[in-house]
This record gives structure tokens, sequence and C-alpha cells, in this order.
């Protein structure tokens, strides 16, 4: 991806800009001259300049670890909680072996700590009662805005830290307005100002990062066949890049059709019949994706061959689309298309230009009015087919080999299709003046909108396929399957350290019960008035809670999702369970210790934090080659050395 | 409402009658709106289509599978068994007419009575939710008057029996919420049994069992500061939380047995079940199996079904993969081996112990056993199962299975495969036809036979593909043996005759428990991916849903206009949305002002909007909520149960406002013109219901002008016969 940055080709990807770009700096800086193609892992970098490009995205991975430190810090104020917590993600070989490579998620990761970092101190500012434009609140605010912005902008998923922002936000804002020695005025002063630094500024910044990726990459790529023609027209290189075709269309011009949904074709011809069995024995219709002669079609008035001068068509207008290099016109009638069959079959069919009623069709231009003139690449058309009323489609669906593979045309009943929009591309006719395409291409804000469009669309577009494995969410707490890194001789198994990860599990169930029972016998206390001695504890258990949440909102969604799914997904809702079990041990140990008499608890107390701290730095020493490469036999063979570590049958490695 | 009272008292015997003369006045107008002209019109309406075909299954016995749990189709069965229906009608497309056989009328007015009742118990749930008579009248005309729920009840649909069931459970709830003792664990058992019939008429119904749940919880946690003794609360807790739990799943297990019970004959359905369960059925497999040999020999001639999920069976024929795919990656270049979903005498394999050369199975058969090592070889031509590292046709990352064919080239065939025996007893246990999932384990490379569930292209004649792979434990592994018996000649010739006409003679019947059968439906239930009809016309999302944007098409009369649509009324409609909004709003604005230590409405105002309020707009979102994430073709119906807590709320909403403006001496006198504003809002819907009814009866021509008067929205679309 960062070679594309380097070389400002234009691509397509289902992730927002900003952590490529990064990388792709950070590439640059480091010597990288763009040229290694990455094409599959276990490819060897002969000489590429890679280094720098793994050094920034590790540092970046690394420095999750002191800051999640300080955020633990910053909830509990307690070195015990935080000790543990940091070192659980510290040991975590699954944690460090993403962080190790020139991926996303180290970006993603450091961004959201960031963000989890500065939202608690800003609620600890906030506690401790600092005016809202006080320098050092405005400061810490605009860190958070920052941050949550550059999380966003790195993947989708930073959407979820920006809820659970939100969500903190909402309390410090209900702790404020419950102040009643305050007036409204201030909850409201706090209001405005974090409206400013926590929305306005982080989607200013957004933007402004989306800006940056679309003026870098200005070249034609291979991602161009997934945006309009007007976004097109902004690409250097592109056949639509500078060149100039009449304003509005004409009867008799020479055009070519584009069908409107992402990524669709040119309406296309050639001289191959349907095969028998597959509706009538005519020409065939299809999309193609790429420029070729066959796209031109002829539009003419539904009555005549050729009209005099030159007659503009408006919407409205029955016409006849003739195939220009054969002489077939578009025509359809009541039989059904190859593959879908609830939609009619779309054929060529006549000679040089004579055909039957068949062949006429009624342009509109869609949401337009009747009579409006029809333009070049601005005007959205729908064919709707005069005698069957049927709109003239693409289903996408790939046609057979007597197709070519190219996609399958038909005419649908229902002429709310969202696919049956066309527009025009190329637009010969000398009779009119050119404009230049310029004038067609999108601003930023169309393309902006545009970009997000068509990366929702490839984002719900990964489904699994029929029988493939795929990861499930059930499977990611309790660490069931890892995922392959690197290829077959010097292997890198993507697996968490089981012992972190079961003790996270555990402890998740753990907070779940202390939560419930904790707050029935506050219920209870309260109305029976029995009392109870308010103090660390409830500290403690409240940011127990906050990361709760944090880790359900990482997590939870995920079960709702569609699409593909990796193993990788879980790590965010990781750094906030690990947390959880910091502060949740702090807490049992210290409420195991009220119970005992100081000198013994003290001792216990010792004992207990000693043995979690061994096993977790022991247990990060077993599984470290998971992370560092192994090589040798699999593990499933006797005599491998990493066959006494595969606990669970599903493990890979 | 009818209560007698008998009142022993020593020297005379008293009647005392209560009628609830309102109840009983719009119970007689929902059964005065819903049964009119019921049998109008007698042509199959939507879904029926599928109801209907089920109740005919039902009167036969024929096995069927659906998604979605019986209770409803049974009811529906019910009330055509007793009207005589013989389950002699094809129901083969929507608009064909009925014959004089099937009891349409009975048949519809199971939903229509049920529809009926909906309105009576809004009635009594609003009265119980401690609002005003009024209130409480004003919910039951609003639901009287909703078009969609008139449509919907009017034919063999199931909504309106699941919701019925469903607001029953939650009125019996709500009442056993504010009783103790005795009367409380009465109520919530028969909440448990109705919330258990709602959830086993359609899936949906767990969302209003989650609602009563919170409402269970929400009471206990409420009993928490009231009760001292700590055993008390949780014995208090445990009962409710037992009953509700036990209750109704024993209704919905046993809905599923009276199902299966009902239903022993094999049908159309039967080959998405395993062979096991197919075998249990009377006719279909079961009369092919019948009697073969149970254990798999040397010398067993089988057919190799794929266990879980697609129904097909291994196949083979004589061609061959071509030398090279598409992609430019080549092949072995030796016999295909498939999966096929049909029957096919290239299904059939013959299991050889590799170290025998006779086929012919012995006396007594050698018995497979589990960990044995065999060969398989393809019935008509003789060639045995292999596989090798060469990369599969459409999965380059699994092996390539085929028939071996000796080219003479440098690649030996590796035909032996180890019987894996996944549900053995013992270490011993032998193959069983049917009963016994196996794996075919690769020996020398150790990947299992599995079905990839990808398609072949063209010179594959689309047939599935067949793998053999590293990760043993998918379930895509698992085989069973279906059709089975022993090999008699041991000449080649021979034994394709024998294959070609052979025919067994029955012996014994496969049995499967209830629970067997009734954990592999649920299981299959739940695998069942519908071959949705994506971009149905008239499905709808989610979003569009609270806007009314698009109606259902039901049915067309052939020969005019007439025609039915499930369209709500939209002035209910978007006064519903509103209301939604609005108890959003005032919660949002109540809570900021309560902590802000304002205290605008007296605790009982406020505590009824809380209470009431809050069951109402809960209920509503989990109804509504999850169809966020279904990623399944959505129609405007699965609105439905949502909308009538949206019904609800609205009136409630009526009454919290009412309430407000009586509370303040200022706004006192605004009341009357809230009354007088609500009455011509009301006497609107009467006039639109009436507008939009001819959708819901179809029983009038419409013009063209007609509808388009009626299309007051331009995303609506009704249908218009072509003139000619």
């Amino acid at each position: 991806m960062a070679s594309w940055y380097i070389n400002r080709t234009f691509f397509f990807d289902v992730h927002p800009p900003l952590g490529k770009m990064l990388i792709a700096l950070s590439g640059k800086l480091s010597g990288y001259d763009g040229t290694f193609p990455f094409e599959k892992p276990g490819d060897k970098y002969d000489g590429a300049r890679y280094q720098g490009m793994r050094l920034f995205c590790t540092t970046l991975g690394a420095l999750v670890i002191p800051l999640t430190f300080l955020s633990i810090w910053e909830m509990t104020k307690s070195l015990e909680a935080t000790f543990i917590g940091t070192l659980l993600l510290l040991c975590d070989v699954g944690f460090m072996t993403l962080n190790r490579y020139i991926l996303l998620d180290p970006i993603l990761l450091f961004f959201m700590s960031c963000s989890i970092y500065g939202c608690f101190k800003v609620s600890t500012l906030t506690n401790d009662g600092l005016l809202p434009f006080s320098p050092r609140m405005l400061s810490w605010q605009i860190f958070l805005g920052t941050s949550l912005a550059c999380t966003m902008s790195v993947k989708f998923v930073g959407l979820f830290v920006v809820l659970f922002v939100g969500l903190r936000t909402v309390a410090d804002l209900w702790n404020i307005l419950g102040d009643l020695s305050k007036p409204v005025k201030f909850t409201i002063t706090h209001l405005i100002v974090r409206t400013l630094t926590l929305i306005v500024w982080p989607f200013v910044l957004y933007v402004f990062f989306f800006w940056i990726h679309l003026t870098v990459l200005s070249k034609s790529g291979n991602g161009d066949g997934f945006y309009s023609s007007g976004f097109q027209a902004r690409l250097e290189g592109n056949s639509l890049h500078n060149a100039s075709a009449p304003r509005v269309l004409a009867y008799g011009a020479l055009v070519t059709l584009k069908n409107h949904r992402t990524g669709g074709g040119y309406l296309h011809s050639h001289h191959h019949l349907y095969p028998a069995g597959v509706g009538a024995r005519q020409q065939q219709i299809t999309t193609y994706t790429h420029k070729d002669e066959n796209n031109r079609w002829q539009i003419k008035p539904y009555n005549r061959e050729r009209v005099e001068g030159t007659v503009v068509v408006r919407s409205g207008d029955l016409v006849r689309v003739t195939h220009a290099p054969t002489g077939r016109n578009l025509h359809s009638h009541r039989e059904r298309a190859p593959l879908t069959a609830k939609h009619l079959q779309v054929t060529g069919y006549g000679e040089d230009g004579v055909g039957d009623a068949n062949d006429v069709w009624k342009i509109v231009i869609s949401g337009g009015k009747d009579g409006e003139e029809i333009q070049t690449v601005r005007s959205k058309l729908m064919l709707v087919h005069y005698l069957q009323a049927c709109v003239l489609t693409t289903t996408g669906k790939q046609l057979p080999k007597w197709g070519y593979e190219q996609q399958e045309v038909s005419c649908n009943p229902n002429l709310r299709d969202k696919n049956a929009l066309w527009n025009i591309e190329d637009n010969v006719f000398d009779d009119l003046p050119k404009v230049s395409f310029e004038s067609y291409a999108s601003g930023f804000l169309e393309r902006f909108y545009e970009s997000h469009a068509v990366m929702f669309q490839g984002n719900s577009g990964l489904k699994p396929k029929e029988g493939e494995v795929t990861s499930q969410p059930w499977q990611w707490p309790i660490n069931y399957r890892g995922q392959f890194f690197s290829g077959s001789t010097h292997r890198i198994y993507l697996l968490g350290n089981p012992v972190v990860w079961w003790t996270n599990l555990a402890f998740l169930i753990i907070f779940f019960l202390v939560y419930i029972i904790n707050s029935i016998k506050e219920k209870r206390a309260e109305a029976f008035g029995v009392s109870r001695q308010v103090g660390e504890g409830s500290l403690l258990l409240n940011a127990a809670g906050w990361t709760f949440i944090g880790w359900a909102l990482h997590y939870i969604p995920f079960w709702a999702m569609g699409r593909v799914l990796y193993f990788h997904h879980y790590f965010p809702a990781l750094v906030f369970s690990s947390m959880l079990t910091g502060i949740l041990t702090e807490y049992l140990l210290s409420s195991v210790r009220s119970y005992l008499s100081p000198e013994l608890g003290k001792t216990a107390y010792h004992c207990i934090i000693g043995v979690v701290i061994s096993t977790t730095v022991y247990s990060f020493y077993l599984f470290s080659p998971l992370a560092y490469g192994m090589s040798g036999p699999l593990a499933s063979e006797p005599n491998s050395t990493m066959a006494g570590l595969k606990w669970l049958e599903s493990w890979e490695f | 409402m009818l209560t007698n009272k008998m009142n022993h008292s020593p020297s005379r015997i008293y009647l005392q009658l209560k009628i609830d003369v309102i109840a009983i006045g719009l119970l007689i107008l929902a059964l005065c709106t819903r049964l009119y002209k019921l049998d109008e019109p007698r042509h199959i309406v939507f879904d029926e289509l599928h109801y209907g075909r089920y109740v005919s299954l039902y009167t036969k016995g024929v096995f069927f599978f659906d998604a979605h749990p019986p209770l409803g189709k049974q009811l529906l069965y019910l009330a055509g068994s007793i009207a005589g229906y013989d389950g002699n009608f094809t129901f083969d497309r929507i608009g064909t007419p009925y014959t004089d056989n099937v009891p349409v009328k009975a048949l519809r007015l199971v939903p229509a009575v049920s529809g009926s009742f909906l309105v009576l118990i809004t009635y009594f749930l609003m009265l119980e939710l401690s609002l005003h008579q009024w209130t409480a009248i004003l919910a039951a005309l609003l639901v009287l008057l909703e078009n969609c729920f008139l449509a919907q009840s009017r034919f063999m649909l199931l909504e309106s029996i699941q919701i019925l069931f469903g607001l029953c459970g939650v009125y019996c709830i709500i009442k056993s919420t504010k009783r103790i003792g005795l009367t409380a664990l009465v109520w919530l058992c028969a909440a448990a049994v109705l919330l258990g019939c709602c959830f086993s008429v359609k899936y949906s119904g767990l969302y209003t069992y989650y609602l009563s749940l919170f409402l269970v919880g929400r009471h206990i946690w409420l009993q928490l500061d009231q009760i001292k003794s700590g055993t008390r609360l949780l014995f208090s807790a445990l009962w409710r939380f037992a009953v509700l739990l036990i209750i109704p799943l024993a209704v919905y297990v046993s809905v599923f047995y009276m199902h299966l019970s009902m239903l022993p004959k094999a049908g159309p359905h039967d080959s998405v079940m395993t062979s096991a369960f197919q075998a249990s059925l009377q006719g279909g497999l079961a009369s092919i199996t019948h009697g073969q040999p149970l254990h798999v020999a040397h010398g067993s001639q089988i057919t190799l079904r794929h266990t879980h999920g697609r129904t097909c069976w291994l196949h083979s024929h004589a061609h061959v993969y071509p030398v090279r795919y598409a992609d430019g990656r080549g092949s072995s270049h030796q016999q295909q081996v498939t999966c096929y979903s049909f029957k096919d005498v290239n299904n059939w394999w013959i299991v050889k112990r590799p170290d025998q050369a006779s086929l012919a199975v012995s006396r007594p058969p050698d018995a497979i056993r589990h960990g044995d090592i065999v060969q398989l070889l393809h019935g008509i031509t003789s060639r045995a199962l292999n596989s090798h590292d060469v990369a599969a046709a459409v999965s380059p990352q699994s092996q390539e299975v085929s028939c071996y064919i000796d080219y003479n080239v440098s690649m030996p065939a590796q035909n032996l495969w180890r019987v894996d025996i996944v549900n053995r007893d013992s270490e011993e246990s032998t193959w069983d036809s049917i009963r016994s999932l196996v794996r075919l384990v690769h020996v020398d490379t150790g990947s299992g036979l599995r079905y990839s569930g990808r398609q072949l292209p063209a010179w594959g004649f689309h047939q599935h593909e067949i793998v053999a792979d590293k990760v043993l434990s998918h379930q895509d592994t698992i085989w069973n043996v279906e059709e089975h018996r022993y090999t008699k000649a041991d000449d080649r010739k021979e034994r394709e005759r024998e294959l070609v006409t052979a025919e067994m003679i029955p012996t014994a019947v496969t049995q499967l428990t209830f629970w067997e059968k009734f954990t592999e439906l649920q299981y299959k239930m739940i695998a069942h991916a519908p071959d949705a009809p994506h971009g149905h016309m008239f499905a709808s999302e989610p979003a569009e849903w609270p806007l009314l944007v698009r109606s259902i098409a039901y049915w067309l009369s052939p020969d005019s206009n007439a025609q039915i649509h499930l369209i709500g009324n939209i002035v209910t409609w978007y006064t519903g949305t509103i209301s939604v909004v609005v108890y959003s709003a005032l919660l949002a604005i109540y809570s900021v002002r309560k902590r802000r230590a304002c205290e605008d409405l007296p605790p009982f105002v406020l505590n009824k909007f809380y209470e009431t309020g809050y069951t109402l707009f809960l209920g509503y979102w989990l109804h509504y909520l999850p169809y966020f994430f279904i990623d399944r073709t959505l129609f405007l119906h699965h609105y439905l149960p949502a909308y009538i807590f949206k019904i609800l709320l609205l009136a409630y909403i009526m009454d919290h406002i009412y309430l407000v403006l009586q509370l303040h001496e200022k706004t006192k006198h605004v009341t009357n013109l809230f009354i007088l504003c609500v009455t011509i809002w009301l006497s609107y819907i009467v006039l639109t219901f009436k507008k939009f009814s001819v959708l819901n009866y179809g029983n009038v021509d419409l013009k063209e002008n007609d509808l388009m008067s009626l299309r007051w929205k331009d995303t609506w679309d009704f249908i218009l016969h072509k003139k000619i």
C-alpha cells in the first residue's frame, strides 16, 4: 500500500487512509523507493528497505504499553493494579506479534491507547474541578480529539473507541450537572467546549486526512474502476483526464454507457449469440469493465434513422440504441434472462439498425423532470423498455464461458433497481462544441462522499464464502485458533499467550459476578441502614466497570457483523480486558486482605502478587517462539520443540 | 368479560353477573371488522401459499422442514381438520383460486379471531398498566382501526397469533408482579405457558420473552430493599426464574413432540435431514434402506452421504480433470471425484481391504472397524479413490481427490484411507450403515476427505468439489453410509449389473428417539440459511419501517384491480413514531431536571412515567432493533410486533400529556382543547382507516384514479392491470 503513496498512484482499500499514509511517510523518510510489489506473505524483501517502516510500526506498538500504564494509573491511582494490568499486556505474545510488522493494527492500537489515556485524563481533570476554558483542560481535550480523529482515520473500528469516549464524556457531564453548587450554565459551557474539541475538531481533522489522501494520489492506478466517471476525470493518466466531449447528448452521437453501480462496467455487445437454451438466440449484451471499441452505441429517435441538424436528446424521449460496430439494436422481450430468472433477457436484434417495436426505450433522467437535456457524465440515466416496462440493468453476475465471463445485462420489471442507473461517458458528436472533462470532475466533497460509499460497499462486500473456514467471535476470547503470519520455513503464528487470555476471560466473568453482588449489597445496605464504608474499593470497581464497558464495546458488535472476521479484530478489546484483570486483581486482593490479620494479610498479598508476576513472565518466555519465529517440524509432530505447548487441538503452529 | 360469582350464603344463592360493556363492545367491533366476508377473496393470498401447504402436509402426515417453529401451523391445521379439510389442494402460487374442498373460512378463522382478541387484550393490558379507562379504550381503538393488523389477521398468517400470545404473556407477568403468594405463582405459570406458545409460533416471539424476563428481573430488583429476609428474597427470585425458564421450554419441546409425531411419513424435504432421520420416516429412504445389512464389510457396496450441511453423495464419473485450469495451474489429469446432489448410479463405491483381491463378501462378513485401512473402488469405473499432493481445482489450499488412473508417470497411487468413526462407542466399533459418522483419513498425507462447499466449473458439470484437507475437525469431513448392500458376484460385469438392477429386501426399521430427532431438527433450523429471494419487489429495510416507506402487495384479483396490501394506517403510524421521539425527549428532560433536583411532577406521575412508559418503550425497541442486524430479506410484517408496543406507547403519551395538563391550574382549561384535538385526530384515523380498508378486504374494483388517490406516498407501489 505504501508503495502506491510513494508512487502517487490511485488505489482502493476498505480502510481509511491515515495508517497507510503514516507507513508511507516512514518508508519515504527511511529511503524506501516504492518498487517492491508486496504480493503475498512470505515473500523475501530483496533489498527493499523495509526496516524503517517496520521500526515505525513497532515503535508505535511498543508505546501502547506505557500508555496503558498511564491510563490505568489515571483511573485507579493504584500502582499494583496498574502494574499487573500492564504486565499482562506486555507479556502477551499475540499482542507483540501483531505489533512487530508493517500492519495497520499497531497504529490503530497506538491511537486508541492515546484516546483512552486522554479520555481518563480529561475526566480526572474534570473531577478536580478545572474550568472548561483553562489551558490545561483545553489542551488535553484537543489531544483527545486529535487521537480520536486519528483512530477513526486508521480503521473504522475506531468508531467503537469514539463511542466509548462519548459515553465517558456523557458520564462526566452528568457528574458536573449533579453538582448542585454550580449553576447550569457551567455544565453548558463544558458541553459546548466538548462538542467543539471532541466532535467538530476530530471531524475537521478526519476530512483533512482524506484531503491529503486524495491530493497525494493524483495518478491513475488499478483502483480506478471502482469509481465514477467524474472521479476518474481527476486522475492523471486516466483516459478521462484532460479529455473533452460535448456537454449534452444529441441524436446520432456515438456514446459509451457506464453503469452507475460501484465497479460497474460499460454496456457492451459483440458478434456472438446467446447459446441455444438461453432465451432467444440473438446477439449477447453484457457489461465489460475495460475500454473497447465494442462499447460504442449510437442514439437514434425511435421512428427515424437519422435526424437533420442537431437535436438534443431530452429526458422522457423514446429512443433506439444501436450498437455501432454490429448495427444491432438494444432489444428486450419476454424471455428470462440468462442468470436471473425474474428478469427479462436483453439482446441485440435487427439488421443495420432496422428492428422491431421491442427496440424502443424511454430514456429518463433519474430524479429529473421530463424535457431536461441529457448531459454527458452528469446525468444519471434509466433506460425503460417501452413495451415491457422494465429497466435496463446489470445484475453483476458473471456469465459462463459463452459470455466470456462478462457480466449479465438484463431488464428488470422492478423499476426501483439501484443498479439500473447509467451515465454517458464518451460522447462523440462533431456539431456540438466540446467542453473539457475538467468541468465534470467532481469536487473534493463529492469525492470524499464517493470514496466513503465505495469503502462501505467494499466492507460489506467482504462476505465469507460457503465452506470457507472463518474466524468467529466466540473463538476469540478463548484463544481458540490463531492466524498464520508467515510462511513455512520460519513460521510466525499469531496466537495470544494462553495464560494471559484465559486469566482475562476468567476475570471478565468474575467481574460480572462481583458487580452484581456488590450492587445488591449496596441496595440492601441503603434500604436497611447498614453503613458501608465507601473507599478505595468503589473507585477500583468503578474503573473496572468502565474497562468492562470498553471491552464490551470493542467485542460485542462483531457478533452482529456479516463480513469476514479475523482473529486480530479482538486485540483492541484485549487491551481493555487486560486492564480489567489488573484492576480486579487488586480489588479482590485488597478485599481478601481486609479479612485477614495485618501480618498474615501482608504476607499473603505479596505472595500472590509474586506468583501472578512470575507465572505471566514465564508463560511469555514459553510462548515467545510464536512471535519470534519457529522453525523445524510442526507442533503436531512429537519431535518438535513446540510439541509440549500445543495445549489445544485447534492450534496449528 | 363475564364473571360468574357464586355466593354461598346460608339462606339464598346469589348469582351476580358482571359484564364489562366496553370490553364486549370492543370485541364485537373487532370481530365484525375481522370476520367480514372472511372467505373473500377465494384465492391464495401471499404467504398463505406456505402456511396452506404446511396445513395440507399436516393433514397427510407428511414430514416437511421449515425454519420456523410449528405451533402456528398446528393451530391452522386444527381448524382445517375440524372443518374437514382433506389436504388435497396444491398450493402452487399466489393468486390461484381455492377449490371447494378447502375450508377457507375455517382456516382463516384462527388468525382472525386472534386478531380480534388482540384488540381486547390491549384494552386489558393498558388497564393493568394502571392507566385511565379512556386511555385503554383509546389504545384498543387504535389497534382496531389499524389497517395493517386488519390485513394481517384476515389471512392464514401467523403474526396475529404470535402477538396475541405475546401480549397475553406480558399481561399475566404484570398481574403476577402485583400479587403475592399463590396468585402470583398462578399468573406467572400462565404467563410462562403463553410466552412459550408465543415463541413456538415464531422465533421473534423470543423478544417478548426477553421483555418478560426483564420485567420479572426488575420486580425482584425492586423487592431488594423491601424484603428484609435474605432467604425469602432468594427463594422468591429462584422460583420466579425457575418457572420462567422451565415452563416455556417444556411448552416448546412438547410442541415439537407433537410436530414430529404428527408427521410420520417421508416427504419432499427429506433430503435436508440426515440419513438416520430419513430412515426413521415411513416410506422414502426407509423403504430403500430397510433391512440393508448393518455392518460395512470388505466387499460392501455403499453410497457415502455428506452428513452435515448440503445434501450430496460422493460421486465419480468417467471424466478427467482438465490438464490446465482457467487460472493456469495444472492438474493430475485423473478421473474427477465430486459431490453430487442427486441419486445416481455413479454414487456407488465398493469397500475393499487392500490385501484382498476378491470383492465378494465372505461369510460371515469381514466387518470393517474403527481404525481399519481400506480402499474405496468406484462401482462403475472400478477405479480407486486417491489423493495426492496436487492442489485441488477450486480450493488450491487443499489436496486434489481423484480416482486413480495409472498413466505410468512418476505418480504412484496413494489410495489407502483410514476409517475414523467419529461417534464410536469403543475403539473396536464396527462401521455401521446410516448410524456411523465416519471421517476418511488419507493414510499418506493425514488429510481428511472433505466437501469444500465450492462448485466446479462447467468441466465438472457444476457438481461440488471434493478435496482432502489438513484440518480434520471441520464438520464437512464427516460422511455416512446411506445405501448399502453386499457384493455377491466377483466378476466386474456382473457387479455392474448388480449395481444397476439391485433391490433390497427389508428386514428391520431404523429408530431414532425423540430427543435425537429434536436436536437434529433444531440444529438444522439454526443452520438453515434460506436461499433468500434477494431483491424481492416488496422487501424493505428496518430503517424504512417507522416511516412506512413500503407496503407489501398481498394479492391482486385476476380480473379486476381489486387488491390487497399490507399497509398501515398512516395517521396512527406517524403519530406513533412521533410518540417514540416525544417519550425519549421527555425521558431526557425529566432525568436532567431531576439531576438538578427540580421536582416538576408528583411522584406517582413520575413513577408511572418510568414504569409503564419504560415497559412499552423497551418492548418497542426490543422487537425492533434486532432486525438491523439480521442479514435476510425483511418485510414490513416483521415490524408488527414492535408496532403494537408503539401504539400502546402512543396511548400512554396521550394519557401522560392529559395528566400533566391537569396538574397545573394554569393549563387546566387547555385540557378541553386537548380532548377536542384528540377527538379530531381520532376521527381522522377512522376516515383513513375506512379509506384504506378497500386494500384489506380486496372486494372493490379500483379504478386508476382511485388508486392514485390512495397513493399518498410516491414510494408506495400499487398494481394496475394493463389495459388491453
